[in-house]
This record gives C-alpha cells, structure tokens and sequence, in this order.
C-alpha cells in the first residue's frame, strides 16, 4: 500500500466529505423524484383502462367482454375458455363484499345458474354464471382481497376460467356493444324508478352517490333488490 | 411448450403424465419439445457436455487457458462472482415482503426464489468443474476448516443459503406434489429461513468482494477498494431487484401461457415499484464508486485506456441505467424500466467481470483469454439453469398460485 502525504491526506478526505454529504444532500430530491412515479403509475393506468372500459350514465362496462343480463361478464380466451366475472353494476349494486365464495376447480358452472356466492353486510347474494363449463382456475387474489372486484372489476378483478365445448356455444348468446350499453341503460333506468324521490334528487347531481344502491332503496330489504337485479 | 399451467390434469393418468408430461403422451411431450429454442439448447449442452467430459479426462490445462499466473478465469469470474450476484432476487425480495411487510410483491417472490437459487447452483456446479479436485469440495465444510480464509466463510454461507433457498422454495414443489402437511409446516417456517437467508447473504454477497482485498497488488487500482465488500452488497441489492424484473419480462415474452391472468396484470405495476427501488440503489451505488475513485488515490489513471474501460463501466453502465431507471419510474414507463434493468444487469456483470478476471492480473505479460472450451461449458451451465426455470415453472406454482392451496 502507498503512504499518503498530511496534506494530500487532508484534501482528499475533505472531498469525500463533501461526497458524502453532497450524496445526502441529492438523495432526498432523488427520492422524491422517483417516488413521484408510483402517484404516475396509478395516473397511467387510468388511460389505458378508459382505453378498455366505456362508461354509461352511472357504470363501467368493458370494451372486450361479453355480458349476462345477470350482470355477470365473460371475456373468451381462444375458443374453448373464458374468464367470468362480476359486472361494475353487480358490485356499486350490493356495496362493500366483505367475502366472495367461488367454486372448486373441477366444478361445473352452467350459465344462468348459481356460480359463486357474495358476502355483504352479514347477507348474502348469488350470482349466476355467463357461460357453460368447468372451472379451471379461480382468482385467488379475489377470494383475499374482495375490494379488488370493485377496484377493477375486469381486468384484476376476475372471479373464474371456465373451460369446456360449451363455453363458447353459450357466449354467443351474452349481450356485447351497443346492445349491452342500451341493456345497462335500461337497468339503470329501472333502479333510479325505485328510489325514494330524495334519493333521486341527490342522484341528479351526478355520478353514484354511495357504495350499495341496492341499501339505498331499502335498508331492510336490500338483498332481495339485489337478487332480482342479479336474476338469482 | 404450450400446455397452460392452469389446465386440470386428466383424471386417472398415471403420476409421471401427469406431473412430468402435464398429461401429455410420449408421444404428444416428444413432438411438443421440437422447437427452435430447444434445438438451440440441445446443441448447446451437447457441446457443454463434450467439453466437461473433456475436462474430466484430460484436466483443466487440456480445455481452459488457465496458468500458474492466471488462475482464476471465467468459471469463477462468471459462473461464481457473477451467478451469486444475479442470484440476489431470492434475498431480496424475500426480505422486502417477508422482513419489510411489502405484501403487494409476493407474487414475485417465488420469481426471485428461483432465480437465486438457480443463480447459487450455477455458481456451485461452476466451481465443480473448476477446481482441480471436486470431490474435495466438503473439505472446508467438515474437515479443514481454515477459518482466516474469506474462502471459509464463503463457502459455508453458500452452502448454507442454497439450503435455505431450497427449503424457501420447497412449498412450491410440495403444491405441485400435493403433499399439504409437509408444505403447511414449512410455511411456518418461512420467517425464519428469510431471516436466517438475509442474514447469510449479508455476508457472503461482501465476502466476494473481500476475497479481492487480498489482491491489492493484482487487481487495477481503479478497481482495488476498501469498499470492494460495501459495493459488492450493495450492487447485488440492485441486481437482485432488476433480475426479478428481467426475468418475469423474459417470462411473459417467452412462456406467457405459464402465468396466471392475476400476475400477468400486476407485473407492469410491480415492475414499476421495483423499478423505484432499484434505482434508489443504483444512486447509491453510483455514489459509493465515486468515494472508492476518490479514496484510491489513483483520478490520475483515469487518463489511461483502464480508465476509459473504468468511465465506461462507472458511467455507461451505473449512471445511465440508474438516470433511465429514473426517469422511467418517474413517469411510470414500463418500456424504459425494463430497458433499464436488462442495462444495470449488464453493468453488474461487467463489473463482476472486471473485478475477478478483466482487471485481475492486468499489469503481468501473459494475459488471459478464456478458452473455447470455457466459454462452452459456462455457456451449457447457464443454459441449463434457463432450461430449468422453465421446466420448473411450467410445472409448479411459481408464475401462478396453485388452485388447490391458499396464498400463503
């Protein structure tokens, strides 16, 4: 090792000070900057899903999927398989899902019946799945983190892959574009009927007033409004 | 391969058609394996394969262009030095879900699980074939200890965290078996094999680097520092994180069927949030570079061709990808943070490579150049590992989470 003089040991050790604290000094708004990215991130996803998703008066729908007027959706992946989920409507509809029960894979699903189950406010609902098969797959990220269905109904939020001959045979028959845009409108309309006059009002003023329209209408007896929108 | 991960195997198929086939025939398996990549691993590793048994015939004067001088090349350089800084994922990702509670990353856990413990078994199959007498390998660990080697401590760590990375990994493989109990029980392990993981790669990631502070009179200047074992730890926290994000990147390019659709949408948003990570090391690492240059004494060398070879490491291959890194997180664009990763994965190689055999030995007359015959068997090592993952990952729950188990 070679030996240092005093004083070119003194001047570099002042630099290295000056490193180190220049390097301290430069972190924070270095961090700041890169922590800036994960508030862009969320903002970026935003265009990209306005990109997928349409939106009517008061719901999301998506572009690329196919709906049951049981307010399930289905999106085909090949010609043998779909992913099923819950629709924006069936989720602002019930409110808050604290649990979801899904079936075991291997089960078979039948369209227009009983497919999985949600848990709100100590009741519980059914839904009905879009298409005919047996279930391969199940989101189990749903199953833990039920807000992940209100979140991002259509893409994160996925309940079930059904597989099987019949998934897409019974697909052809759901609602797509302008026919599920005027069917969502008209469900809608249907709802904003049975609210009390007040409730009403406020609604004029724009957007979805709160989380569980059905309990909006009636307190008591939210569940059987969610089960006839849900047609289970 | 096209089998999805997620399809339900066949009822009453024999076990091997099931798990290994994936409820193909023989048949169907053999036609599905003739594809493009695999020809080109095929050949690959016939040509690896040759070149070991060469080796082990023949000895490593016969296949390597290493000498008395140069006694270190690129089965230690690369394989070892470099496969056990690529190998980081497992720690730390480990570490950021299970120690720092960033419970959105487990998906990726078992990503970087297997990628470290790939990355550790490439550097010890390496070191097989490296050292003159492989059967002597367990001598450091159960009969000559040596312990005022760094050697000793690197040996028993890597031996200890492949172990942990193993057991960290073996719930996967207990899903994919169906064996529930031993799996349960392993679970309730697993803070402790993280803790115990963290623990050892904390020492043996800087270890690598103190190996070379033996070498003051070996190693350029530019390179020897006393913060080799800091950077060294440091930068392998880096490469840990841009290797998860370059590997689910190769993944979904190359095996999309093997992903469930739940990762396969948040991997933009996870890579994004490594991505910030890794550059906040990568800014740090920049800094502690600059601190050893300037503590080394040695500015004046940076006018010679070893210091142009330095700047192009320091800035081409830091500073860029960490500013990319950056900027990409910044504004929350995938693209340039993935570009950013495959940039600072490279940068740690290089550095890796500078530091055990580029910049080793550099003022001696008889400079070394690796083999053909290294450069085969490093490249069939590394091949294996590829091939593995995806075999590994076809089959278990890594890109996926198994329909029959809870998260854990």
């Amino acid at each position: 090792m070679e030996t240092h003089g005093i004083l070119t040991l003194y001047s570099t050790k002042t630099i290295e000070y000056v490193v180190a604290i220049s390097y301290l000094l430069l972190f924070i708004p270095f961090w700041r900057y890169v922590s800036a990215g994960r508030q862009n991130a969320l903002a970026a996803t935003r265009p990209a899903r306005s990109l997928t998703t349409t939106m009517t008066e008061w719901f999301e729908l998506a572009k690329d999927a196919a709906y049951h007027p049981g307010h399930a959706w289905a999106k085909l992946d090949g010609t043998t398989a779909a992913l099923v989920g819950a629709d924006d409507f069936a989720q602002k509809l019930v409110g808050p899902i604290h649990q979801i029960e899904l079936p075991g894979v291997g089960t078979e699903v039948h369209q227009g019946s009983p497919a999985w189950r949600l848990h709100v406010d100590g009741k519980v609902v059914d839904m009905v799945s879009p298409v005919t098969g047996v279930v391969t797959a199940v989101n189990r990220e749903a199953i833990d983190q039920p807000a992940v269905v209100k979140s991002d109904p259509y893409h994160q939020g996925w309940l079930l892959k059904v597989e099987g001959p019949r998934v897409a045979p019974t697909a052809r028959g759901l609602l797509t574009g302008d026919l599920a845009r005027r069917w969502i409108q008209q469900a809608t309309d249907a709802l904003r009927l049975r609210m009390t006059p007040d409730l009403g009002l406020a609604l004029q003023d724009g957007g979805v007033p709160v989380d569980g329209l059905a309990a909006a209408i009636d307190q008591e007896r939210w569940d059987e409004i969610a089960r006839e929108h849900l047609l289970s | 391969m096209s089998d999805t991960a997620l399809t339900v195997p066949t009822t009453g198929s024999s076990w091997f058609t099931e798990k290994i086939l994936m409820g193909a025939t023989p048949r169907e398996y053999a036609r599905s394996l003739v594809t493009p990549f695999n020809l080109f691993a095929a050949v690959v590793l016939l040509a690896g394969a040759v070149a070991i048994i060469y080796r082990f015939i023949y000895g490593l004067g016969a296949v390597t262009n290493l000498s008395q001088v140069n006694a270190w090349g690129i089965w230690k350089g690369l394989n070892v030095i470099t496969g056990v800084a690529l190998g980081a994922g497992g720690y730390t990702l480990a570490a950021a879900v299970y120690i720092l509670g960033l419970k959105e990353y487990r998906p990726v856990v078992r990503i970087g699980v297997l990628a470290g413990f790939l990355g550790y078994s490439f550097a010890v199959v390496g070191l097989l074939i490296d050292i003159g007498q492989p059967w002597r390998i367990p001598y450091p660990l159960v009969y000559s200890f040596g312990v005022t080697s760094v050697l000793f401590e690197v040996a028993w760590c890597m031996c200890l965290y492949l172990t942990v990375l193993i057991l960290e990994f073996s719930p996967a493989v207990y899903e994919w078996l169906g064996w529930r109990g031993i799996r349960e029980r392993t679970l309730h392990l697993s803070v402790g094999f993280v803790a115990f993981g963290v623990i050892l790669s904390s020492m043996h990631q800087p270890s690598l680097g103190a190996l070379f502070l033996m070498a003051p009179s070996k190693l350029h200047p530019l390179w020897y520092s006393q913060y080799l074992p800091t950077m060294f730890f440091v930068s392998s926290a880096v490469s840990g994180l841009t290797m998860v994000i370059a590997v689910s990147t190769l993944a979904r390019w190359g095996m999309r069927d093997a992903f469930s659709p739940s990762l396969l949408a948040r991997l933009p948003h996870l890579s994004l949030g490594l991505g910030r990570g890794a550059a906040l090391l990568l800014f740090a690492y920049l800094f502690l570079k600059l601190q050893a240059l300037i503590d080394g004494h040695h500015i004046d060398l940076l006018a010679t061709g070893w210091g142009a070879w330095y700047l192009l490491e320091v800035i081409g291959f830091v500073a860029a990808p960490c500013l990319l890194m950056a900027y990409g997180s910044h504004h929350a664009r995938l693209g340039l943070v993935r570009v950013a990763a495959f940039w600072a994965l490279a940068g740690i190689i290089l550095n890796r490579m500078n530091v055990s055999v580029i910049a080793l030995n550099w003022n001696v007359a008889d400079r070394y150049y690796p083999s053909t015959g290294e450069w085969l068997i490093a490249g069939a090592l590394l091949m294996v590992a590829i091939v593995a993952f995806r075999w590994v990952c076809y089959r278990m729950p890594v890109l996926f989470d198994h329909p029959e188990f809870e998260a854990h």
